[in-house]
């Protein structure tokens, strides 16, 4: 029985790695007792995998976990006897039941929505907002990127192809909250904090005390996004 | 951006800056939180080391949640920040915080430092710096917190004499609720750091360094250390828990997020070591040998598994394989966790009782790594070392390795022991390559494949409380040129070769034996840039150098002098129950490459059972 479960990553847990995150999501599985199926070899793991991963720092409402059961159990069973043994700042909100042979929720994603809040001084909400449109509807958006596994080599990248939106949404005084709908996955992925250096670089504002939440990742189905759990 | 206060600021500005946030946010799986002002005392425990490394000590896990225990004590962590979180602390004036509070520890009621490695010494003075507290105890009030050690090197506490108000010698189970115990009757009666300095040296294995007055002779040496006040102890007795059985172990342990250099279960099967190989300084210092009961280990080992969610444990001890019920133990606890795919692995394995089915037993569930460790290459240098070793012993345990498939094992050795000479070197090598042809003796359709071996050279430290105590360090020049021979020597494609930093061994030899002079220079290294001692990468020995020659002092004086079997040792005064006159007897039988038996087989007279009325040893 395949299950998956869609989890918040909050300010608890922001600074853990991707690879942290499963290894919390292992023990937690491992304490609650919950039949979870494992490979066969030398060294069982686990069978359990995550979806598109996040930056060190970001929160999230909408992150993902599927795995394989051994015996078949209840969803809500396993929500309820995850959430007392995950760690604060992890909690499972829902889940499903996917079919025999499901794709992973790492090699659907598409698509991922964020709510990037900011402080800037000496700046007013249209100026920002009109900033906004002047840098998206650029024919290019040319910004370096380190690359991790070339020992962080700079390359230059366009971006503006991943950008589907951005939006000024909010605004309180110096703080500002931007929306933003952003390509993520394994074919293009573009990650808020490359998208703010760009910004930044384009705009030349002071930005600070940047705080990033995952709101939603999604998956094309039939021509339309979707999240997860609807896929 | 303005933060409520300051721990707001740590966790929302100063972390995203810095590599690996998550060893800073204290709120990891099993830690405990307390509201401070419902709280009598906060103590701070410190491993004076980067986080990874001081998650793995099994001390402390038992320390923090034995604490915690008590309701009026609120235990929390504290490591060495990374130099890059330092940094940041110190470019925003964030001084050190508890993990788990975020609250400065320079309010806290102690601060306590364990003491693994001589090369930790320098963070100890960093962290205090770091925390705002004075370095030296005669500079602390009444606001500052009490600062102890504990652990291995308090032994020879006195290169920290004047930084540490007191330390704890021995075992911390029964002796640091002791300690909490009188400072809580100090408290009442609202009395001054002295008095409580002088209630406190009252408890068994605690060592006031400043009621203790040093006096040398011309040479240098010491002519006399004794109380300052009458109702002193002369000598401090390590305290020692009677026997395991029902001792304190933690039903819970902290589950990091990060990954950690020993991310798993220890469990502790038995304490100290009978087999008194004479560089060991854990064999002696750890006596006497009391083991668990298997009963109690399984009903441990079952809570921690279910509390943690660990996929593995580990049999901590210095000898796994002299625990007498071994076999029973590994078949139980695999056979409970076989369906659960709970791993187990024995973190040493002596090569002279080494057996194969124990191994596969072990390997059911995961397959771990192999090392062994016959410490020196020639049958002559081992008996020196009394290891009680010898080859046929290491061609049966490889060879019973390779049988089962693996490819990959590891041995260790030692240079630069008592007596070496070019042979003992060359033995290291020559032992290595019967391992290799060891392998290809097992049928190819049997065997793995691509064999590696590794072998690890350490360099000889003489420390305290060892039959080699009295032995001069060889010269740095002489590791070094073993070593170039060694690698030379040992140049095959299926070995692997490693080796140690002679010039941080040097240091560790001067400090392990080291006396009150060596606080000046420790913290003039300090000054000079020194920390993290331990990490080649901020390892400084000309700044080590420097610093000697500054405050006048040789270190050769240390590392490479023989001291006479006459002349009181800086440590002289601690008891750590094994005598140095039996110390003298191994010293004397090593030179004659002498063997000393096994003690479980038969008492060897080394004075443990004398430490405590009515005996420990069976």
């Amino acid at each position: 029985m395949n299950i998956r479960l869609k989890f918040t990553k909050g300010n608890e847990v922001k600074y853990i790695s991707h690879l942290d995150l499963m290894r919390v999501f292992q023990r937690a599985i491992r304490r609650t007792g919950i039949p979870i199926a494992y490979s066969s070899g030398f060294n069982p793991h686990q069978e359990i995998s995550f979806g598109a991963p996040l930056s060190l720092g970001v929160t999230s409402d909408a992150e993902y976990v599927d795995f394989k059961l051994a015996e078949p159990m209840d969803v809500q069973e396993i929500k309820k006897s995850l959430n007392n043994s995950l760690p604060e700042g992890i909690r499972i909100l829902e889940g499903i039941k996917l079919g025999d042979s499901p794709k992973s929720a790492m090699s659907i994603v598409t698509h991922a929505r964020y709510r990037i809040t900011v402080n800037i001084e000496n700046v007013a909400p249209d100026s920002l907002s009109k900033n906004i449109e002047t840098f998206t509807a650029q024919e290019n958006i040319k910004v370096m990127k380190e690359q991790p596994k070339k020992g962080f080599e700079l390359k230059e990248i366009d971006i503006k192809p991943m950008i589907v939106s951005m939006k000024l949404t909010e605004s309180r005084e110096t703080m500002y909250i931007i929306d933003c709908l952003l390509l993520c996955g394994s074919k293009a992925n573009l990650k808020p904090e490359l998208l703010l250096t760009a910004f930044k670089a384009f705009t030349g504002y002071n930005i600070e005390g940047i705080k990033i939440n995952r709101v939603e990742v999604y998956a094309e189905k039939n021509g339309r996004i979707v999240d997860l759990l609807e896929y | 951006m303005k933060y409520e206060n300051i721990k707001e600021f740590i966790y929302e500005d100063l972390l995203p800056r810095v590599e690996k946030p998550g060893r800073y946010i204290g709120t990891e799986w099993n830690s405990i939180h307390k509201d401070p002002s419902k709280v009598d005392i906060r103590f701070a425990f410190c491993f004076p080391d980067v986080y990874e490394v001081g998650m793995s000590h099994l001390g402390m896990k038992i320390l923090y949640h034995l604490l915690n225990d008590q309701q009026d004590i609120f235990c929390e962590r504290v490591f060495a920040p990374w130099p890059d979180m330092e940094d940041e602390m110190r470019k925003n004036s964030v001084k050190l915080f508890g993990l788990e509070s975020r609250d400065y520890i320079d309010s806290f009621d102690f601060v306590g430092f364990t003491l693994q490695y001589e090369m930790s010494y320098t963070n100890i003075v960093n962290m205090l710096d770091l925390a705002g507290i004075p370095l030296r105890s005669g500079e602390r009030n009444e606001n500052h917190p009490f600062v102890v050690a504990g652990g291995p090197c308090a032994y020879n506490p006195e290169p920290l004499y004047d930084i540490v108000d007191f330390f704890m010698l021995g075992e911390g189970e029964e002796q640091l609720l002791e300690a909490m115990e009188v400072y809580r009757k100090w408290k009442e009666t609202k009395g001054t750091r002295e008095e409580f300095l002088q209630m406190i040296a009252h408890v068994r294995g605690v060592y006031v360094p400043r009621l203790y007055s040093v006096s040398y002779n011309e040479d240098a040496t010491i002519k006399v250390v004794k109380p300052v006040m009458e109702d002193i102890p002369q000598k401090v007795k390590k305290s020692v828990i009677k026997s395991l059985k029902g001792a304190y172990f933690p039903d819970k342990i902290i589950v990091p997020f990060i990954d950690i250099v020993h991310d798993r279960i220890m469990l502790e099967i038995f304490r100290g070591c009978t087999r008194g190989c004479r560089f060991c300084q854990a064999g002696m210092i750890y006596r006497p040998v009391r083991e668990r009961e298997i009963e109690e280990l399984v009903e441990i080992a079952d809570k921690l598994i279910q509390s943690s969610g660990y996929e593995e444990i580990s049999l901590s001890s210095l000898s796994a394989s002299d625990f007498s019920k071994l076999n029973e133990l590994v078949e139980r606890l695999v056979s409970k966790y076989k369906s659960s795919k709970v791993g187990l692995s024995l973190p040493s394995l002596r090569i002279d009782s080494f057996s194969l089915k124990l191994i596969q037993e072990v390997q059911k569930v995961r397959k771990s790594g192999l090392t062994f460790a016959p410490e020196a290459g020639t049958q002559r240098m081992r008996d020196v070392i009394n290891k009680g070793v010898d080859e046929e012993d290491l061609m049966n345990s490889v060879g019973a390795a390779f049988e089962t498939g693996y490819s990959n094992v590891k041995l260790y050795f030692m240079i630069g022991l008592p007596t070496e000479t070019v042979e003992d070197i060359q033995g290291i090598a020559d032992l290595t390559f019967k391992a290799v042809d060891r392998f290809y003796k097992v049928p190819k359709e049997k065997r793995g494949k691509g064999l590696n071996i590794t072998a690890s050279a350490s360099c000889f430290v003489p420390k305290p409380f060892t039959p080699f105590q009295w032995e001069p360090q060889d010269p740095i020049d002489t590791l070094i040129e073993k070593q170039k021979y060694l690698h030379k020597a040992i140049k095959r494609k299926q070995i692997t070769f490693n080796w140690h930093e002679p010039y941080v061994s040097y240091m560790e030899a001067v400090f392990a034996r080291g006396d009150r002079r060596l606080c000046d220079v420790l913290i003039k290294a300090w000054e000079l840039g020194c920390k993290f001692d331990g990490w080649d990468e901020y390892f400084k020995f000309d700044a080590w150098m420097k610093a000697f020659k500054e405050i006048g002092v040789d270190s050769d004086f240390y590392a490479k002098r023989r001291r006479d079997l006459e002349e009181i040792l800086p440590w002289d005064h601690i008891d750590v129950g094994v005598t140095k006159k039996y110390l003298k007897s191994e010293y004397e039988k090593s030179l004659k490459a002498e063997l000393t038996r096994d003690c479980r087989i038969a008492c060897t007279g080394c004075g443990i059972n004398l430490l405590q009325e009515g005996g420990v040893c069976k």
